[in-house]
């Protein structure tokens, strides 16, 4: 089976780039052929194609113009598409496309918000409030064989927005146990935050939530690694709750090989979120992966982690004191809550598992659909000769079995 | 109880997986048991075919029969145990090892066009529907619950069926090795033919067709008659055989279960096989009750050429597996598939 595979791949910063380099090996043992596509080169014939899709136009605009041209089996990352097709409408000069897709998604109303948003009149609702306003549909109207979802909550949303093609949920690959050595930051204990810090990962819950176990433990150290958003003023919200100096390290884009050092070295690791995009989150899967205490809210993707495995905050009026007070067990019982996490990890996010399934899930795809047509003629010939008319009893066993 | 058996039939072959039904059905009438054998011709070839005998059974209702009750329904391999009852145990021979262990092999069918790799997973999907219906699972040895387990996790227990009734007697040990194998390439007849070849005191005799037949004669050309091939033969030269040879030659790729060590045991003859033949292993251990050795023909002829050379040590090790052999009844069976 010849496989077309379309993902941003290094040096793209995307987190779904790290993925694909993590599964490419995997897949690769288990497929015929595999090739990799590059914008604006053919990948010629496939058996079957393979999407990548995130909420970056920039990483992920090409792919769906790719899907639009050749049908294939989608992996969507995250729910919330609405960037992407705000990049791939309005940021390509196609503001009709724009409408166009509200209002396939919203009705008319939806039509009416994108005229506001055009005009002006409305705030830019995919920076403002795109959990509200997903827009996922004309990218599921492209995803004719298939799905691949990393979780019951996107695979829900999906559903409820009227997919009926099949969907396969395959959780996202742990990174291989490999021994790291962990970088020398001191802090007792070392508390780590990873990725873009903005409001949705909860920063401002989070330093205040830190401000209080410091009170406790004077000895905390916060290790921020990651590039705060264009409309997000870290620096101001530092200084204002007096988080700085030995309380705080900073580092911006780092090296694979650094991010994992830096993991190594903290004690709990936070990963926060709300509102969810229905995104997973591989920075989580590799603390689980390294055997760290990890706390994140309780909320989609989230949500369905093991309770043995995570601390989970839920959104509300006391998330603060509630991540404090994660933070001081998870520190307290980083030992045992960081086994769980690695055995968790090395069960539910099996590389070779995770493989395996993309395989089962993209051999379906492309052969499937001749298996049944040709099992469900032969029956529908069979009880044609002996005069029956009605096969549908026929074809309701073999599905029921399994069999198409 | 009113109990059927059921079995695929591929039509006109006859090996271990119907003796074990044939003998069931037997065994539960005897007990009382009004019992009825089931068998639906099987043919997995070409392509999707497979599937449509699936469907077959699938299609096939067994809840009654002539206004009365089956309350009991016992499924061998597949695909018979895709057959829908409420009371549905599977005593399981095999699954479709082409799908599993066998794919990608050169044992295996499906080629990696995505026809074949759809259908190999559309097999793999029945397996989950139809064992998943199963008020219990019983394999026939250890090799096959560790199969169920690894490729479609299921548990099961392990339930060994006695070997086919033979009149099992001991007539010393004399000088030839028995094969008791069909011929195909699986049973890998083609390396006793050339450990014999290796140790010209040895004298072998293979019972049993196949379609490797021609090839293995031709392999045993110039070897001065030591290789006999005698075909399939009746019940009472079988255990003649068997009463009067040095040892048993038991060797397959991975078998599931293998019936022949336990007749060889019966008739008190040590068995010798390969580290990689699977279910033989479960009751062939090394210098106790056979030689295990690798599956080579310099380390079959030293194997046999130790058994030929060591007559008490022989006797003692066929002596300790009668003992392993006698423990498996079918009344231990029985008592379990009806439990």
């Amino acid at each position: 089976m010849r496989v077309a595979y379309f993902s941003p791949m290094p040096p793209s910063h995307s987190g779904i780039a790290d993925y694909s380099t993590l599964l490419l090996p995997a897949l690769g043992e288990r497929i015929e052929e595999l090739v990799v596509a590059r914008p604006g080169r053919r990948v010629g014939h496939a058996d079957v194609c393979l999407y990548h899709v995130g909420n970056d136009p920039d990483s992920h605009g090409w792919i769906v113009d790719e899907l639009a041209r050749r049908p294939g089996v989608v992996v969507l990352h995250e729910f919330v598409l609405h960037h992407l097709i705000a990049g791939m409408t309005i940021g390509r000069g196609h503001a009709r496309g724009y409408l166009d897709a509200m209002e396939r998604d919203f009705g008319v109303a939806g039509r009416l918000i994108g005229l506001g948003v055009l005009d002006n009149l409305l705030p830019l609702i995919w920076e403002t409030e795109p959990e509200r306003f997903p827009l996922a549909g004309s990218v599921l109207d492209l995803a004719a064989q298939g799905l691949i979802v990393h979780s019951r909550y996107v695979e829900a949303r999906v559903r409820a927005a009227g997919y009926e093609g099949p969907i396969w949920r395959i959780p996202h690959p742990a990174w291989p146990a490999e021994h790291v050595a962990p970088a020398d930051l001191g802090g007792d204990p070392l508390i780590g935050c990873f990725g873009h810090q903005n409001m949705n990962k909860r920063i401002p819950q989070l330093l205040e939530a830190f401000t209080l176990l410091r009170r406790r433990r004077p000895g905390a150290r916060l290790l921020l690694v990651g590039v705060a958003s264009e409309r997000f003023d870290l620096d101001r919200r530092l200084e204002r709750l007096g988080i700085g100096g030995e309380a705080l390290i900073r580092e911006g884009y780092v090296t694979e090989q650094r991010l994992t050092a830096l993991m190594a070295a903290c004690d709990v690791l936070v990963n926060l979120r709300s509102p969810t995009m229905g995104e997973t989150s591989g920075s989580v899967i590799r603390a689980l992966s390294l055997g760290k205490a990890v706390i994140v809210s309780d909320i989609g993707w989230f949500s369905e982690l093991p309770d043995a495995a995570v601390l989970k905050v839920p959104v509300d009026e006391f998330e603060v004191a509630t991540i404090a007070a994660a933070l001081e067990l998870a520190a307290t019982h980083g030992r045992e809550l960081g086994q769980a996490a690695r055995a968790y990890a090395h069960s539910g996010h099996d590389l070779g598992r995770v493989a395996d399934a993309y395989v089962a899930a993209l051999e379906q795809a492309a052969g499937g659909g001749a298996v049944a047509d040709a099992v469900l003629r032969r029956l529908a010939e069979a009880a044609s000769e002996a005069g029956l008319a009605d096969t549908s009893q026929l074809a309701r066993a073999a599905r029921e079995a399994g069999l198409v | 109880m009113r109990i059927a058996v059921c079995r695929p039939q591929v039509p006109f072959v006859y090996g271990g997986a119907e003796v074990v039904a044939d003998q069931l059905v037997d065994e539960l009438r005897l007990r009382g048991h009004e019992t009825e054998l089931l068998a639906v011709p099987f043919k997995w070839y070409p392509g999707t075919r497979v599937l449509d005998q699936a469907v077959i059974w699938r299609l096939l209702d067994l809840a009654a029969g002539d206004g009365r009750p089956i309350e009991l329904v016992i499924a061998t391999k597949f695909p018979s145990y895709g057959i829908r009852h409420p009371n549905k145990v599977v005593w399981l021979v095999h699954q479709f090892r082409q799908a599993y262990d066998y794919d990608r092999t050169a044992y295996g069918q499906f080629s990696e066009s995505p026809a074949d790799r759809a259908t190999r997973l559309a097999v793999e999907r029945f397996d989950a529907v139809a064992l998943g219906e199963a008020r219990r699972i019983f394999t026939i040895s250890a090799n096959v619950a560790d199969r169920l387990k690894r490729y479609s996790g299921f548990d099961a227990r392990v339930l060994p069926p006695p070997p086919q009734k033979l009149a099992y007697r001991t007539e010393g040990y004399g000088d030839f090795v028995l094969s008791v194998n069909r011929l195909d390439r699986a049973k890998r007849i083609d390396l006793l033919i050339e450990a014999a070849r290796r140790e010209p005191g040895l004298r072998v005799v293979i019972t049993g067709e196949g379609p490797e037949r021609t090839r293995l004669e031709q392999l045993a050309g110039g070897l001065d008659g030591r290789v006999e091939f005698t075909g399939r033969v009746e019940a009472d030269r079988l255990a003649d055989l068997y009463a009067r040879c040095l040892g048993v030659y038991y060797a397959p790729l991975d078998e599931d279960y293998g019936m022949v060590p336990y007749e060889a045991f019966l008739s008190a003859k040590p068995v010798v096989t390969t580290l990689d033949a699977g279910g033989p292993l479960e009751v062939v251990h090394d210098r106790e009750t056979g030689i295990v050795v690798a599956p080579d023909a310099v380390a079959l002829a030293g194997a046999f050429a130790y058994l030929a050379g060591h007559l008490p040590e022989a006797q003692a090790w066929g002596e300790a597996g009668k003992a392993v052999a006698e423990r498996i009844t079918w009344d231990g069976c029985i008592e379990a598939l009806l439990s």
